[in-house]
């Protein structure tokens, strides 16, 4: 394994900024508060690999979807498993994103240099409440359909432009089979590439201007 | 072995665990679970005294496939005093053949297959024999048997 990974390493270079990075001393303040951001981006693998295998079955059309989360959950073997990491870790990553954003308050850690990887930070937890919304629309049944209806009846309620902003979430007035493609499409391929992408710049940060002094 | 050494297999033996459990987990996740092997169901065809006594006749008939109405062809063959039924699937592409009655050969279309009046390949690209279908008589019709 380990030459394999040489052979392969010797063409591509990865391993020694790596090893730099991964096994560069740390300041002997730090403990166990510093692994919420750590535990977020666990819990975002687990969604992503969940995710990816619950693709395999979920159908997202008006007629299918609701039968086809049955299926998932009835039928599939370790299917009721797989549902519930991705329920419970999509859970968990709102809270752990929250503690994260708390002890970065605390410590103060959004000040200069670090004020853009706050607002990157900010920006991966918007997304992750747009991924929890957009999912919570595809099983399609009564909750699901009352909390988009509520959630994005929200939106229409902003001035002047309050409707139009309504009509584009919803691919129309009413939430139809097309709102439930729309939200797949967004929870699927957009906001986890967006995440992805916010997620790297995040860490490049971290990378570059190492951890913050604290209090 | 030092505690550094120790921690670094540990780790990597805890990672390796978990990387091969999340592998077959995913395997017995996207397995189907229940795979239906089709089954032969018969579907009567024509009455028994329609059917030829001498030579091949195409017959069109209705069958329905999880409440899905299809509709199919099939030849039904009195050849020397033995009776079969023909699939119409070309055994090339799939293209359905026809009966030529003076050439006495079953023609496909698309490249130009040949077979004769048992099915056998005369001439062209089809790799095997016209498929025979299964069938019975009873309650005096003709019954062929479809996989569904």
């Amino acid at each position: 394994m380990g030459k394999v990974f040489d052979w392969i390493d010797s063409r591509f270079g990865i391993k020694a900024p790596h090893k730099r990075f991964l096994q560069r001393p740390l300041p002997e303040r730090i403990n166990y508060l510093y692994c919420l951001g750590g535990v977020s981006f666990v819990l975002f693998l687990c969604l992503l690999v969940s995710g990816a295998l619950l693709s395999i079955y979920y159908v997202p059309s008006q007629d299918e979807a609701f039968q086809s989360v049955v299926r998932i959950t009835r039928e599939v073997r370790l299917g009721w498993f797989i549902r519930g990491i991705h329920k419970w870790s999509a859970n968990l990553l709102i809270v752990f994103i929250l503690l994260h954003t708390l002890r970065v308050i605390l410590h103060r850690a959004y000040r200069p240099p670090r004020e853009l990887n706050w607002i990157v930070g900010v920006c991966t937890l918007v997304v992750a409440f747009a991924s929890g919304f957009t999912g919570y629309l595809l099983p399609w049944d009564q909750k699901a359909y009352w909390a988009t209806e509520v959630g994005t009846s929200m939106a229409g309620t902003i001035p002047y432009v309050g409707r139009y902003i309504l009509y584009l979430l919803r691919g129309g007035p009413d939430i139809t089979g097309s709102t439930l493609v729309r939200f797949y499409s967004l929870h699927i391929i957009w906001l986890p590439l967006t995440m992805g992408a916010l997620l790297w710049a995040h860490f490049h940060m971290v990378k570059r201007q190492g951890i913050s002094g604290g209090l | 072995m030092n505690r550094r050494d120790f921690l670094s297999t540990a780790i990597k033996a805890f990672f390796t665990l978990l990387g091969i459990i999340t592998g077959v987990i995913a395997l017995l996740f996207s397995y189907p679970s229940r795979i239906r092997r089709p089954v032969i169901e018969y579907f009567p065809v024509m009455d028994e005294d329609e059917m030829p006594r001498r030579g091949v006749r195409t017959v069109t008939f209705r069958y329905t496939i999880q409440k899905k109405v299809l509709t199919s062809r099939a030849f039904v063959v009195n050849h020397k005093g033995s009776v079969y039924v023909l699939s119409p699937v070309c055994t090339h592409l799939g293209c359905l053949v026809n009966w030529h009655r003076k050439k006495n050969q079953f023609l496909c279309p698309c490249h130009g297959g040949k077979y004769d009046i048992e099915g056998r390949v005369v001439d062209g690209p089809p790799p095997k024999p016209l498929t025979r279908l299964p069938f019975r008589i009873s309650d005096g019709k003709l019954h062929i048997g479809m996989k569904v």
